[in-house]
């Protein structure tokens, strides 16, 4: 760790406490009273909050839930705590007072909800926050913390784009709203302080997805992780929260004094296979060929047959994707303090080998520190989190895509090494061919460390009202180089030694003041809070590709390279300011309002337009608090309406897009004007609104919530389409488009089977969503009239409409639907939607005695495509099934026509295909020792586990993932298997 | 307590400025790697700079770098002299088989390119209009190299699509809608810019590097552009002043260094420096050059026909041209270096004297002055060691020679931008030349299609017949 921005923070606040510990002087007639606080099973319950009614004074329980307070005879003692129902005790003159706190009515109570700048419960809640605990995350053998919300959450849809460690996946919160790509990330925070959700570029093999800004966060450490839905819970993040916000909250201190450990090891693989042509199969096939465009065999054109072995067999997908990745984890959490100081120190390692044949690794290294202290009259708080990470990714560096050489590769190829070793140029080069690994020996190193810290203060400046701080800075720094030696290409082309370097870094910090309001008055109590936040973004990128280096072992050295070429250094500076408020009433824990807004301004904007309003209204009523319900309606245990609607923004645009101006050129030198400014662009609007019911039966063993919404996102910001002649292609601009997303999310959870030895949890989401283009005036003329048609979702591909083999030529045929005799977009009405008609999951957890056994499959219906390996009579091994006369692939040729032809067919509807899966996403099996054995071995709690990862996919799709349904090469969810022990001290 | 107090007020104190939020704080800087249009043009050093973006530039546009998508390539494709070694590369093959259509790739970066270009040279040139603080000198002079970059870019526009829209500022919301101007326009606007250019220019010295446009890099162009107007004798006028300047031009007798960088014979070159890449020898050797450790991936090779017409002691045919035995083609070898990051020997080759000698024979002849033609063309022929005219056919005819000079332009110029094609377009042989070989041949076919995308985003546009 190289960033001790601790001590700053420390040593301030170190010397701010000592002056708050000096204790208050006791008054005359005043005892000191004490007692234990403990739930319905008579575990202490530390952190309850135990008042003197009617005066300020008060004191928070201790880690064995016990506390001391100073009393009169007459006082009467409040104790709260979240999700517990509070309770009222008349000291009656008592020397000790122990008191038992029940659970609130309902669990619903019992789960408190971050939901940003306030908490609320489950209960209480009136926008939509769908919430998943640490617990059912941490064992998963995973690098990017919300690849583990994969099944677990209504209206969040997950994708990872690769199989290599590090990569980000696309997080999709209720569909996508902006027209740009680039404009659909969530808003991240963590702790309180925002994250850049922007995957950081790379020039390696991850480089089309980019790395994953979370990957350096240990999944181990996240308490809990929230994703804010609907506009009530969002509209407080203003301009930003448009695409949904994900807080990640970190463990902090609290519980028992103990280490705990946990190491886990296991094995990654590839799920799923191919069928692909035999040797036999292929070279008849080629053959055929030849005979059917009655084209002599020479050695140019048919080198598979006429130069290489005719018996050669190699299964090119076991030989490139047959391997095993070795995961490795460990876990080291020590936590404890006093009264009114706890802290949590963590450290954590992960290490993931490489699937591929060739030896990468991914590490990470992670340490965090949580500090958790408050005055003795509770009036003061402070909260310090600390998250590092560093992590190294070996990856190739250059874009060698295993996946589609496994599959395309003629069965018969050569050899691609060398005994030595080293590639295999000249069998290859006999057949005028590259060896198809050439850049293998290109490595890419990838170090990125994160530092993320918070500070949060708080005073209690008069009774009700606190004064809070967040402070938050991060410091994300990456370094990659890629190292392009020699031997990777083809000595015959006189190769260089090249490498290439690129820098990144990250800086954010932030300042939130705020002001908390609480007041009870009879049965309204209000809930007030306003707040501004100052933040400023820095993100400074340096990239520079270095020349004929004289050795390998020089590659990376850039004072070692002949040459610098390609230098390009960028920085930006984005900066934010607004101010927020949120004001919630609640009349007898029956009657909800919450209203939240928030003024942003925005650096991304010209001046004029750069500050905007946003803001929501929620409401909620639980009904089964009606008397009317309670009376009647006893297995209703629970229930409640609610409802919100509100606006959020949207300022995801490349920084300075207003600014006119010049950028150096490539060439040495030069000035040149990059793009066209418009000064007059400004946010992106979304409207969302929500309503919703959740129902709790049977004492809410079974929950029930249904969730109704509709966003729509307009003044989208697009780079406006304009002709060439203007000297670009597009200029932002806000355009009247309008992208609608609606849908229904079912969540239910029910407790089975409830015993003391043997219990049966379920819990089961289903989302529906439906994205449609409202409208957009002028889309024909834009550059989308390719890409989106008003009416549809603009997850579309249009296609030609396939008519079975052309019975004269033997090659595929697509309708010519204006009948022009060209084939071109105007052909391509086929509308293809993409886009999930419904997915979800199901978790089940049963636990018998020390055994628990959990599992959580996760099913999405959709429609996929399958564009390859069909074109048969090319040099290319394909689909086993175009052997076989029946399936739909029988044009065998290989002249430009029919390249033609078979180019079509992939673009038409012949490739749509089911590609709805079912999916053994995790599987958690643990046995705990039981407690009296451990007793002797000073340890509390020892458990065996083994955690599974993908083990099991139903699906119709041809393709290798369905999770990944286009093309049908690429895959991601890698099949894991690990195995572990966890001991806590 | 004391502290106390002072957190409290201090912190009513940040919330108060926090909510009074100043609409200053938001004024971020300038990023190190942006300069403000304004700023650029505030001192001769960056103004300087960005007349050497448009240079660099003209090496990473498509339509002039010289790479598959350059005019040499694609114009070359589209006369009889370049053919297509792999005929699955289907844009270019449709070039070839004059079958193009709208939605071409090659076709659509050609043309936007080129608009990108002319959009950098309007952008120079107000730029410079708004300037203050520029030394008047410099001023003038980048005027005049902007203004010919712009005639010359329009030059290639109006020549391969004839009505093109004639944009001459950077106004997006205009421009985004401007109609085709006739073909009249576009030339009156390419030499009246070319003589601004001219007199702008006039009195610069010609630099050492050949790939900074000087006023006699105008008077060639404006001489040719005369040709194609049939304006004999100012096109007369104008090469023969490019070609008094020999002290400045002059052929050069070996025929492997006529391409080098700052070759004698270059009056204009562009510095493939210019694209900052790795391969920084030009982008004309790599694509006409067959490769010699993959050969499959090379795209282009030299007609048969072409290769044909020169005779076998023709030194352009020895030096210019070579054999591939294993593909068993002919591909240029004018640029001797395929790539090579070594340092930069060759430039890529805009206008050289020898197409000046050419422009005035034709003049001259069309002139009547069938004698003078005949000493010009001789000229290039006796650098190519072959049969003077004088010699051999001294009493030629008038339409005799015209074909002969045409004959003449193909063997000297092939793989240059595009002059076969070009020079069968103006003298109306198109269809002569290449109907027999293209068997869906139109006469429509001699001007490319407006880009699909064009007239998707430009309602004013019209697609030219035939497409």
């Amino acid at each position: 760790m190289k960033n001790f921005y601790t001590p700053v923070y420390g040593a301030g606040l170190f010397m701010l406490l000592c002056y708050l510990y000096s204790g208050q002087a006791f008054g005359q007639n005043t005892y000191l009273l004490n007692g234990t606080v403990t739930d319905t099973t008579g575990q202490a319950i530390p952190g309850v909050h135990v008042q003197r009614l009617g005066t300020q004074q008060g004191t928070t329980t201790n880690f064995e839930g016990q506390y001391s307070l100073a009393v009169q005879t007459s006082d009467s003692l409040a104790f709260t705590y979240l999700g517990l129902a509070p309770k009222r005790v008349a000291v009656s003159g008592r020397q000790e007072l122990n008191v038992q706190l029940k659970p609130d009515q309902e669990a619903l109570a019992a789960v408190v909800i971050n939901a940003g700048y306030y908490s609320t419960t489950e209960r209480e809640r009136t926008g939509n926050i769908a919430r998943v605990s640490g617990k059912d995350i941490e064992l998963q053998p995973l690098v990017s913390p919300l690849q583990a919300l994969q099944g677990r959450m209504a209206g969040v849809e997950i994708t990872t784009n690769s199989a290599t460690p590090g990569a980000a996946p696309t997080i999709r919160i209720r569909g996508q709203n902006s027209l740009r790509q680039e404009g659909n990330y969530p808003l991240y925070i963590i702790d309180g302080v925002p994250i850049n959700s922007t995957p950081v570029e790379s020039n390696s093999s991850l480089g089309f997805a980019g790395i994953d800004p979370l990957s350096t966060l240990n999944l181990s450490n996240i308490e809990s992780i929230e994703v804010l839905k609907d506009a009530d819970a969002t509209a407080i993040y203003g301009s930003r929260g448009a695409n949904g916000v994900i807080l990640i909250t970190t463990k902090k201190g609290k519980g028992q004094k103990g280490i705990q450990a946990r190491i886990y090891s296991g094995l990654a693989s590839v799920p799923n296979k191919l069928d692909l042509l035999s040797t036999k199969e292929y070279l008849r096939l080629r053959q055929q060929a030849f005979t059917n465009d009655d084209v002599e065999p020479d050695e140019t054109n048919a080198y598979d047959l006429l130069l290489w072995d005719q018996n050669k067999e190699t299964d090119w997908q076991e030989e490139f994707l047959g391997g095993t990745g070795a995961i490795t984890d460990v876990n080291i959490a020590a936590q404890g303090g006093n009264d009114q100081t706890h802290f949590r120190l963590n450290g954590a390692f992960h290490q993931q080998g490489s699937i591929y044949p060739v030896d990468l690794q991914y590490q990470k290294f992670t340490g965090g520190f949580n500090l958790d202290h408050h005055a003795k009259d509770n009036k003061f708080q402070l909260n310090l989190a600390l998250n590092y990470g560093v992590d190294e990714n070996e990856l190739l560096g250059d874009g060698i895509n295993f996946g589609l050489k496994a599959f395309q590769l003629p069965p018969n190829a050569p050899e691609l090494y060398l005994e030595d070793g080293s590639l295999n140029w000249e069998a290859w080069s006999e057949a005028g061919l590259t060896n198809p690994l050439e850049g293998i020996f290109n490595s890419s190193t990838t170090q990125a460390r994160n530092l993320i810290t918070n500070l949060n203060l708080s005073y209690e400046l008069v009774d009700g009202l606190e004064l809070k701080t967040n402070l938050g800075f991060t410091d994300y720094r990456s370094d990659e180089l890629v190292k392009m030696p020699k031997r990777s290409y083809n000595p015959a082309g006189t190769p260089l030694h090249t490498s290439l370097t690129t820098k990144s870094q990250r800086k954010s910090w932030i300042i939130e003041p705020q002001l908390h309001y609480t007041k009870q008055w009879g049965k309204l109590n209000l809930q007030a809070l306003v707040g501004g936040t100052f933040q400023e973004n820095q993100y400074d990128t340096f990239s520079v590709q270095g020349n004929n280096y004289i050795s390998e072992a020089l590659i990376g050295n850039l004072g070692a390279a002949e040459s610098l070429l390609n230098a390009r250094a960028r920085n930006t500076d984005y900066r934010y300011e607004a101010v927020f408020s949120r004001l919630g009433l609640n009349w007898d824990k029956k009657y909800y309002l919450n209203l939240t807004g928030r003024r942003d301004g925005s650096s991304r904007f010209a001046e004029g337009n750069r500050f905007a309003n946003f803001g929501a209204i929620g409401a909620a009523w639980i009904f089964t608090e009606e008397a009317f319900f309670k009376d009647r309606l006893h297995w209703l245990s629970f229930g409640k309406l609610r409802g919100s609607y509100g606006t959020t923004g949207n300022d995801q645009i490349p920084d300075y897009g207003y600014l006119d101006a010049y950028e150096a050129t490539m060439g040495p030198g030069g000035l040149y004007p990059t793009g066209l400014a418009n000064p007059n662009y400004s946010w992106e609007v979304n409207k969302k609104a929500e309503a919703g019911v959740q129902l709790g039966f049977v004492k809410s063993r079974i929950d029930v919530g249904v969730s109704v919404y509709r966003n729509r996102s307009s003044n989208q910001l697009v780079g406006y389409p304009l002709p060439g002649i203007t000297g670009f292609t597009s200029v932002q601009a806000n355009l009247p488009a309008t992208v609608e997303n609606r849908g229904v999310e079912i969540e239910f959870s029910s407790e089975n089977i409830r015993h003391e030895d043997f219990r049966w949890e379920t819990s089961f989401n289903i989302s529906f969503p439906k994205n449609e283009l409202l409208r957009y005036p002028g889309l024909e003329e834009s550059p989308y009239a390719d890409r989106y048609r008003v009416g549809h979702p603009l997850n579309i591909g249009l296609l030609y409409a396939y008519q079975g083999i052309d019975e004269a030529t033997g090659y595929y045929q697509v309708k010519d639907q204006n009948g022009d005799e060209v084939y071109d977009q105007e052909d391509r009405q086929v509308i293809f939607d993409r886009s999930r008609a419904y997915f979800g999951g199901l978790n089940n957890s049963f636990r018998y005695k020390g055994f628990s056994f959990q599992f959580l499959f996760q099913f999405v219906k959709q429609k996929g495509s399958f564009t390859g390996l069909f074109n048969t009579g090319f040099p290319q091994n394909q689909l086993d099934e175009v052997r076989d006369d029946s399936s739909p692939y029988t044009q065998v040729s290989q002249t430009p026509e029919a390249s033609q032809a078979y180019a079509r067919a992939t673009e038409s509807d012949l490739v749509i295909e089911d590609a709805s899966f079912l999916r053994l996403k995790t599987l958690n099996l643990s046995y705990s020792l039981p407690t009296r054995w451990l007793e002797s071995l000073s340890l509390s709690e020892v458990t065996f586990f083994m955690t599974g990862q993908n083990l099991l996919t139903i699906t119709p799709y041809k393709g290798m993932d369905p999770a990944i349904p286009n093309g049908g090469t690429a895959f991601s969810g890698l099949r894991t298997l690990t195995t572990g022990v966890q001991l806590n001290f | 307590m004391k502290i106390v107090d002072k957190i409290k007020q201090l912190s009513l104190v940040v919330v108060l400025v926090c909510i009074s939020s100043c609409q200053d704080w938001l004024e971020v800087e300038e990023p190190d790697h942006k300069l403000v249009s304004s700023e650029v043009f505030a001192s001769d050093e960056t103004a300087e700079s960005a007349m050497r973006g448009i240079y660099n530039q003209l090496y990473q546009a498509s339509y002039s770098a010289g790479w598959l998508g350059s005019v040499s390539v694609l114009g070359g494709l589209s006369s009889d002299n370049l053919a297509l070694i792999n005929t699955n590369a289907l844009d270019l093959l449709q070039f070839q088989q004059h079958s193009l259509l709208p939605d071409n790739t090659y076709n659509e970066s050609l043309w936007r390119s080129a608009y990108n270009i002319i959009y950098m040279t309007n952008s120079l040139l107000e730029g410079i209009q708004q300037a203050n603080n520029l030394s008047p000198e410099l001023a003038t002079r980048l005027q005049g190299e902007a203004t010919f970059i712009r005639a010359f870019t329009y030059f290639y526009l109006t020549n391969l699509y004839e009505e093109v829209p004639l944009v001459l500022t950077t106004d997006y919301e205009t421009n985004a809608l401007l109609e085709a101007s006739t073909t009249t326009r576009i030339q009156e606007q390419i030499v009246n810019d070319l003589e601004m250019s001219i007199s702008q220019l006039e009195g610069n010295a010609v630099v050492e590097e050949r790939t900074q446009v000087n006023a006699y890099t105008a008077k060639a162009l404006l001489a040719r552009v005369h040709l194609y107007l049939e304006n004999w004798e100012l096109a007369e006028q104008y090469s023969s002043e490019v070609i008094a300047q020999s002290g400045t031009y002059s052929l050069l007798t070996d025929m492997n260094e006529v391409f080098l960088a700052n070759s004698q014979e270059a009056i204009w070159q562009l510095s493939p420096k210019g694209a900052g890449t790795v391969t920084t020898n030009t982008n004309e050797g790599s694509v006409f050059i067959i490769n010699p450790y993959f050969p499959s991936l090379s795209y282009v090779k030299l007609t048969e026909e072409l290769v044909n017409a020169m005779g076998a002691e023709d030194k352009r045919k020895l030096n210019w041209v070579n054999y591939h035995e294993e593909l068993e083609v002919y591909y240029a070898y004018k640029y001797k270096i395929q790539n090579s990051s070594a340092e930069v020997t060759e430039y890529s080759m805009v206008m050289r004297l020898a197409e000046q000698y050419l422009i005035r024979a034709e003049a001259r002849a069309r002139q009547n002055n069938l004698q003078g033609a005949v000493a010009d063309i001789d000229h290039i022929k006796e650098r190519a060691g072959v049969a003077l005219l004088a010699d051999s056919n001294s009493g030629i005819s008038q339409q005799a020679l015209l074909e002969e000079i045409l004959i003449e332009r193909r063997k000297e110029l092939f793989t240059e931008w595009g002059h076969r094609w070009l020079d069968a377009k103006r003298t109306g042989k198109a269809n002569e030349f290449f109907a027999a070989e293209s068997p869906g041949w139109q006469e429509t076919d001699l001007r490319y299609p407006i880009p699909a995308k064009e007239l998707l985003s430009n309602p004013n546009l019209i697609q030219h017949p035939g497409y």
